[in-house]
């Protein structure tokens, strides 16, 4: 169940009313909250600000094309145990033979089998009261992950391969279990049954702003209006890439270096604009635009 | 007490069932619900999976909770504007607003009530607190006056959230009850019965604004929004239902990535160490997704569908098929075919099927032409595709249904398997792909 207080988000995390509703029905029900939305809107940030705000410990698995509930949970290394025997075998022969040994097994014994788990990110969570596991970005992984993750997630206890050693963890304990995805692939149906689901929705305009003056408290809020007009403005022209969070606040660090006038006559001229717009196609679009704006204006303020 | 609700909901392609139910039991039993604005939450939490049903999923709580039906296009104030429900509280609630206040600013304040959360009252009661703090020096009689009455209204607030789930249910039940005799059947929460906590005095009234009550703002935000209803998977390919298309063509990519023991290096160093073997692992490469596409550009009834699915297999270059070869053709394909869209290069059809069996071949077309023009050349051409690569799949943007109606496709058909070209005939298509090794 983990710790089941509300939490709106920190001094440095706004955290949405909507999503801060679903953790916390999350940490009530115990089950683990799904994340989804676009990139850049601060997903993988609930966990690791939660954590660090409430001095929680972290584990993180972040997921990849060649994720699987091994690395996940805990895998036995045969390949070490294999060779540390045959070491073995090995020094005993050489002993024999008086000469001196070579090779060495380090601190593993072969007798004792826990010396060749690897634990991954969720035993060790589940090893550790009132943690944080983080699976991030879930939908990187093979289709089979989410699956093989659902029989994992859906008991408290895990037995380590080989040494059966038992992890187990009661419901007060449980870790808070966070899985973000940008939903390059649909996960399975039985996988987000088991999760309790949130959409992040694109932040408001009021709400960028808070978040603005969270990650730059000293910047002029004329610079922020300028460029939140524009920035919204973009994201309504359907893009390839519409620029989010992220991308907006790169752009502000680039500008707010510079006096509040200048700054803001960067942002009409779409300087550094690079750090809103990623793909060639909409650059090529924006300027066209913008050269066709001026266009307009020009005829408009011409001799007629 | 909810045993209909799964009902509803599936009238909504919403997949609820028993274990709703249950879920939802349980959150009650852990106090999360205790107002109908919670139950919102909640149950968005439990039922949607997808923001795809976020818009289905508002519809169908406003149907079953508070028997608000919204038509399709619908807004939502409208609805409620006309809604009994609607009529019933704002009879009940007469003395809380003036006669002057419009319609529209009371359906705002129905909002408000109906999405009232938990953590709304929660954020009032902190909010009193910091009011008492700040007030609690002052002598001032006036000021001592309009701190009783805020205070008791929202003592009343507290102890609403201080309900116990037996005693919430008897009240939800006793409303329910009320209800069916008033009117047939429905199952609101909101009526005589006193279950709102707002009914006494309300909020507003005293100045202290219900914060932000997102439920309500969302709800209204999501209808008549395309992002939040699901894509017509039945539909063929538009610019709409592209993405949908093209989480279909994603499952195309069988990723298996693993570690495997290598005997033959095993063997190899452990004969020079002497007997000694030590495993010598080697990691198993991603199988590469190989794309051959081949579209029919000739006739205009083609023109309409060329730019989605250029702009789907396109997607899907960039995001997962690296190697993906696009040729053309017009009608049917004879002996050669075209390596660009104004069908200029010509290339004779031995040079494609020389080509690396593994490529999956998907062929774009509404196989729809006079019985003369497919002739044996063609049908022959078919034969040696599907013979030379294992994986073949036709996409039709002919809707199924008339796929008999034309002698071309019927005899296409036996040749090359056949879908239609809609995200779920995609789905079909790569389901079947991938079954074929």
């Amino acid at each position: 169940m983990a710790k089941t207080e509300f939490w709106t988000g920190s001094e440095k995390y706004l955290c949405d009313m909507e999503l801060a509703q679903a953790f916390h029905m999350a940490r009530v029900l115990g089950m683990p909250l799904l994340i989804e939305g676009e990139p850049g809107t601060g997903k993988t940030e609930l966990p690791i600000q939660y954590a660090a705000d409430q001095n929680l410990e972290l584990f993180v698995y972040a997921t990849g094309s060649k994720s699987n509930v091994e690395q996940f949970v805990a895998r036995f290394d045969h390949v070490k145990y294999l060779r540390d025997s045959q070491i073995e075998i090995l020094n005993a022969q050489r002993e024999e033979k008086g000469l001196e040994t070579r090779m060495s097994t380090g601190d593993r014994d072969p007798e004792n089998l826990a010396d060749y788990v690897a634990k991954g990110p969720a035993a060790r969570a589940y090893s550790t009261p009132h943690s944080v596991l983080l699976i991030d970005e879930i939908d990187k992984a093979p289709r089979e992950f989410p699956n093989d993750l659902l029989y994992a997630l859906s008991h408290r206890k895990f037995i380590m391969p080989e040494s059966e050693e038992v992890i187990e963890v009661s419901e007060e304990e449980m870790p808070v279990i966070i899985i973000t995805s940008n939903r390059e692939q649909e996960l399975p149906a039985a996988f987000k049954g088991r999760c309790i689901y949130h959409y992040i929705q694109f932040p408001e305009p009021e709400i960028m702003r808070d978040i603005v003056s969270k990650h730059y408290p000293s910047i002029e809020t004329k610079i922020v209006d300028v460029a939140l007009d524009i920035f919204y403005q973009f994201r309504k022209l359907g893009l390839e890439r519409a620029p989010t969070t992220r991308e907006l606040l790169n752009w502000l660090k680039y500008v707010k270096t510079f006096t509040t006038k200048k700054a803001i006559a960067k942002i009409q001229k779409l300087e550094g604009i690079g750090a809103l717009i990623k793909t060639q196609t909409d650059l090529e679009r924006i300027q066209k635009m913008v050269l066709k704006n001026e266009a307009d204006y020009n005829r408009r303020s011409g001799p007629n | 007490m909810f045993s209909t609700l799964p009902q509803k909901f599936r009238e909504y392609n919403l997949p609820t069932d028993v274990r709703t139910l249950l879920l939802l039991q349980k959150a009650m039993d852990r106090n999360l619900i205790k107002t109908l604005g919670d139950m919102f939450s909640v149950l968005k939490g439990i039922v949607v999976k997808d923001p795809k049903m976020i818009g289905p999923f508002t519809r169908a709580y406003y149907d079953y909770f508070l028997n608000i039906d919204i038509q399709n296009g619908d807004r939502l104030s409208d609805a409620i504007a006309r809604s009994e429900t609607f009529r019933q509280w704002r009879d009940d609630n007469l003395d809380r607003f003036g006669d002057d206040i419009l319609v529209g600013d009371l359906v705002d304040k129905f909002l408000d009530d109906v999405h009232l959360t938990t953590y709304d009252i929660k954020k009032i009661i902190d909010g009193k607190q910091i009011w008492d703090n700040d007030n609690g020096n002052k002598e001032d009689q006036d000021d001592q006056g309009s701190d009783e009455v805020s205070k008791s209204h929202l003592d009343k607030m507290a102890d609403y959230s201080d309900l116990s789930l037996e005693e919430l249910l008897e009240r939800m039940k006793e409303v329910m009850d009320q209800q069916k005799s008033r009117h047939s059947g429905g199952s609101h929460w909101i009526g005589t019965g006193g279950t709102s906590p707002y009914g006494h005095g309300g909020a507003a009234k005293d100045g202290i604004r219900v914060g932000g009550t997102g439920g309500g703002k969302m709800a209204r935000k999501v209808l008549n929004d395309r992002k939040f209803f699901p894509v017509d998977m039945d539909s063929i390919l538009n610019d709409n239902n592209v993405d949908a298309a093209l989480a279909a063509l994603k499952g195309i990519v069988e990723e298996t990535a693993h570690e495997k023991l290598d005997i033959p290096q095993t063997i190899n160093q452990g004969l020079k160490r002497g007997g000694l073997f030590l495993p010598e692992m080697k990691s198993i490469t991603d199988e590469k997704l190989q794309v051959l596409l081949l579209i029919d550009n000739g006739g205009y009834s083609m023109d309409a569908h060329i730019r989605p699915v250029r702009a789907l297999f396109n997607k899907m270059k960039t995001r997962f098929a690296h190697d993906l070869e696009t040729y053309y053709f017009h009608n049917t394909i004879y002996d050669y075919i075209y390596e660009d869209a104004h069908r200029s290069k010509y290339m004779p059809i031995e040079r494609l099927l020389e080509k690396n069996p593994d490529y999956r071949v998907f062929i774009i077309g509404d196989a729809s032409m006079a019985a003369y023009e497919l002739n044996r050349t063609s049908r022959e051409t078919y034969h040696a595709i599907t013979e030379q690569f294992k994986k073949v799949v036709w996409l039709n943007p002919e809707p199924k249904r008339y796929w008999h109606h034309t002698f071309s496709i019927q005899v296409i058909k036996e040749l090359v398997d056949m879908y239609e070209l809609t995200p779920r005939g995609i789905e079909k298509a790569v389901r079947e792909m991938n079954r074929k090794k």
